[in-house]
């Protein structure tokens, strides 16, 4: 496996995220890149804010849909980005994550898809041998 | 891709098969799929069909967990997709049954004018519309509404654009349910979903939505055709969008809200994607009336969508929009749930029926088929893609004996965004559409090439297995000459 990483798949009309991690904090930061991947290039500006992200329930793989569902959210109706992610805790009960939220320089972006939602089809972690792997559709 | 469906499909007649309820326990009737001989074997390449089978196992389904032949995989229900449940009988409404996009949909426009008129300056009316209707990933439009506005917007839909002076009281009329659900709850819709959607009205978004331009190339029903005011040689205009960010964050809030609710109620779902409620629980009502809010908004975004696109045709013919006879010929939605009634076992019972990628296809006589089209039946508007064809069909009695008043809503999908892409390297998409006659402009650097023909399905073999079954009939095909994409 190696490091944390990620792709997109194909999936009829809409995409598929997978990504993969040696622990579940580190599945986070892969997951927010791959779903920026899947809008297009973003580029961001420097101002930024402090932007926290509290989850809790019963099912990690939940708590990752939840979390990149409240990061498409924040794009969406403030075309910011979370940069400089610290994963606070990732837990099948708690997932915490803190960053800055930055303006996209959408001057300087190219946006390639719409993302409805963040889908809760074929929503999986599953465990390998060297770590985890996530994946999740993207309506699009 | 997915591996593909393997279970049992077994043929009944030379459109629909069967998947027996036997197949998967918890199912409570049997899935039957409209598509022919040629179809089925596409259809088979992806695990739409084991998506049939789990609608089947929703608490209250009756009589069939149906899809139509432009069935494709997508997310608890398939593309595709109807089934209709009872409320008497527990039966339930699922926000996976309508979709993201709730009231995605289509409208077309007739015109007085000929192909003639208008291919020779069709690259520069497509960059008119091109420039005025905003499309295109995350754009928001001129139109501005305010909360208490947007509030009206979503309990009125067209109506209420339309007293703004967005389109013509005829609109209204000629637009399924008059263009507004009296009983939409707007004060159920989040703030977020409004910050979402706020400037989207009036918007045609990115993905497979569009605005074409198109001829009409073949009448088959005369009859129909004369109704609706199509006729041979003519230029129309299809619209295709839905209730964009808004609509999206309103099936985001209520599968979040839903999602304990299932076992809650005892319900048991083989795919998590496909939460529900029962209709007449608490947590139901307040699903039905933000979806039907956010239904209302489609409808207006449409409306405001064909007010800018008739606006760009009167300024660049230099007549008005009345006299270019832009009259709208029909709007239906294919993503939602509506109460319709059926008579089932001798009984008629009111029904919640879920269209995901389903259109309604009344027949003649129907009382909620508009006055002008009664003796005829409902315009059925099947658009298909962007280098062949669309069509216009009508329902017919057999559609309310077999599927629930419903029919298919546009081609499906065949290859997958990432495998059009992969096929279109090398190719120019634009060119290629140039041969065919077809001038398209896209914002998105990817889009024409994820929406390229080769993407779908045949439309005209997809129309000819609902023609065959019965439950439509085809009355003219369109081509297209003009597209704009976001």
């Amino acid at each position: 496996m190696g490091g944390p990483g990620y792709e997109l798949f194909d999936h009829t009309a809409d995409l598929g995220i997978r990504v993969w991690a040696p622990s579940l904090p580190e599945l986070v930061p892969p997951a927010t890149e791959a779903l920026y991947a899947a809008i297009g290039q973003l580029r961001t500006l420097d101002s930024a804010a402090v932007c926290d992200f509290d989850l809790a329930g019963d099912d990690p793989a939940v708590l990752l849909r939840d979390y990149l569902a409240e990061i498409l959210l924040l794009f969406e109706r403030e075309r910011r980005r979370l940069t400089d992610l610290r994963v606070r805790q990732f837990t099948p009960q708690h997932l915490a994550v803190s960053g800055q939220a930055r303006p996209v320089d959408l001057a300087a972006s190219v946006l390639e898809r719409e993302v409805k939602a963040v889908t809760y089809h074929q929503l999986a972690i599953c465990r390998r041998a060297d770590g985890y792997e996530a994946t999740c559709i993207l309506d699009i | 891709m997915a591996e593909g469906y393997t279970g049992p499909l077994e043929q009944i007649d030379p459109c629909r098969w069967r998947i027996p309820r036997s197949y998967k326990p918890g199912m409570r009737v049997d899935g039957i799929i409209y598509a022919d001989q040629a179809l089925i074997a596409a259809i088979r390449q992806d695990n739409a069909p084991e998506q049939v089978a789990n609608v089947a196992c929703l608490p209250g389904i009756v009589g069939y967990s149906l899809a139509m032949p432009d069935i494709h995989w997508g997310y608890g229900f398939c593309i595709g997709g109807v089934a209709a449940t009872d409320p008497q009988q527990g039966g339930v409404i699922s926000p996976g049954g309508v979709g993201y996009d709730i009231n995605c949909g289509v409208r077309l426009v007739r015109t007085d004018l000929t192909g003639s008129d208008v291919q020779p300056r069709i690259k520069e009316l497509v960059g008119a519309l091109f420039e005025a209707i905003p499309c295109g990933v995350g754009r928001g439009g001129k139109i501005k509404f305010n909360r208490t506005e947007l509030q009206r917007l979503m309990a009125e839909g067209s109506r209420f654009v339309v007293q703004q002076g967005f389109g013509w009281p005829s609109d209204l009329e000629l637009t399924e349910a008059g263009g507004c659900i009296p009983q939409a709850k707007p004060e159920l819709v989040s703030n977020q979903a409004l910050e979402r959607g706020a400037d989207q009205c009036g918007t045609l978004g990115s993905g497979n939505h569009f605005i074409e331009v198109q001829v009409v190339e073949e009448i088959v029903d005369p009859v129909a055709a004369a109704a609706f005011g199509l006729a041979l040689g003519q230029v129309t205009l299809m619209i295709h969008s839905g209730s964009r960010g808004l609509g999206y964050q309103v099936c985001e809030d209520a599968i979040r809200e839903l999602r304990d609710v299932p076992s809650k109620y005892g319900i048991d779902l083989p795919d998590r994607q496909l939460v529900c409620a029962p209709v007449e629980s608490k947590e139901g009502q307040r699903y039905l009336g933000a979806m039907q809010a956010a239904a209302n908004f489609a409808w207006a975004n449409r409306q405001i969508l064909t007010h800018l696109t008739r606006e760009v045709f009167a300024r660049f013919f230099g007549r008005t929009a009345e006299n270019l006879g832009m009259r709208l010929v029909y709007d239906v939605a294919h993503n939602i749930a509506k109460f319709e009634q059926y008579e089932v076992d001798g009984k008629l019972r009111t029904l919640c029926v879920h269209r995901k990628g389903a259109t309604r296809a009344f027949p003649a006589g129907h009382r909620e088929v508009p006055q002008p089209y009664r003796s005829v039946g409902q315009p059925v508007l099947v658009p298909g893609d962007m280098g062949r064809s669309s069509w216009v069909l009508v329902g017919q009695p057999a559609a309310m004996e077999q599927t629930f008043g419903s029919c298919c809503h546009g081609a499906g999908r065949l290859l997958s965004r990432g495998a059009a892409i992969r096929a279109a390297k090398g190719r120019s998409i634009n060119q290629e559409l140039l041969e065919r006659g077809v001038v398209a402009r896209a914002r998105g650097r990817t889009g024409l090439a994820e929406e390229q023909p080769a993407a779908y399905k045949d439309v005209s073999q997809v129309t000819e297995a609902v023609h065959a079954s019965g439950i439509s009939r085809r009355v003219a095909r369109m081509r297209p000459i003009g597209v704009i994409k976001g």
